[in-house]
């Protein structure tokens, strides 16, 4: 849960890298630009959760999936991003997939299992 | 490059989770939905990032991101957050304006759809005042 305020802001320097790479070499971000972009990051989050929940609603289901997310995508008009989402997706599965018969053959071994049991 | 997925995104998935958290609607979020929450954000951040950069030249500031919010009518849930600025002089006017308006006497007959605007506009207003200081 969220404890102070700033919890629920994005981290500034996060945002700045992000949006260097999408920009030429040599552009500068203004303070208040950055600021700008890390509080509509934040919105956006929001925004799409709720799309989101909504599919989960309307179909009567519970727990929130990846495919959710697409399909929120997509009702919110943004469908540029559905198709570089699915491939995450993918790759996603994939690595999940991966980790988890890597942990199961070594149970003792902790240290790869954290994003699997996360709830 | 690990394989770990984790290490292919910039923003922090935790920090992502609380505020998907903080909707009442969310109790549980899985490791996939937040996931793809999270790298849908940050594809967001670089598509808004790359919209404003067009209209500006060598320095990305915050107008070149308002003025997208502004245009694009997906970003509509933007508006409030990213208002566009106005200077004070453009503030006085505007609420100079809205005086005579508002004054019966001065205009002759304003329609509904007029007044309607007005309201929106008086709106944005409170926000723009934040902006300025």
């Amino acid at each position: 849960m969220a404890e102070k305020l700033e919890d629920l802001n994005l981290p500034l320097t996060v945002v700045s890298r992000i949006v260097k790479e999408a920009l030429p070499e040599g552009v500068s971000l203004s303070k208040e630009g950055r600021t700008g972009l890390a509080k509509a990051a934040s919105v956006f989050v929001l925004y799409i959760t709720s799309a989101a929940t909504n599919i989960v609603k309307n179909s009567k289901r519970k727990a929130l999936t990846g495919q959710d997310v697409i399909d929120a995508m997509a009702d919110i008009e943004f469908d540029r991003f559905v198709e570089p989402l699915k491939e995450t997706l993918e790759q996603y599965k994939l690595q999940a997939s991966a980790k988890k018969s890597a942990s199961s053959k070594k149970k003792d071994d902790g240290e790869d299992v954290e994003i699997i049991e996360e709830e | 490059m690990s394989n770990k997925p984790e290490k292919d995104l910039h923003l922090p998935l935790s920090r992502v989770k609380t505020i998907m958290k903080s909707s009442p609607e969310v109790d549980a979020v899985g490791p996939e939905p937040l996931y793809l929450v999270t790298k849908c954000t940050e594809l967001f951040v670089m598509d808004l990032a790359r919209r404003s950069f067009i209209n500006s030249h060598n320095s990305l500031d915050y107008k070149h991101i308002a003025d997208v919010v502004q245009e694009d009518d997906t970003l509509d849930f933007l508006r409030e957050i990213i208002p566009r600025k106005i200077t004070v002089r453009e503030y006085k006017e505007l609420m100079a304006r809205k005086s005579t308006k508002a004054n019966p006497d001065d205009s002759s007959e304003t329609s509904s759809d007029e007044e309607s605007e007005e309201n929106s506009d008086s709106n944005q207003e409170d926000n723009q005042e934040e902006q300025e200081s």
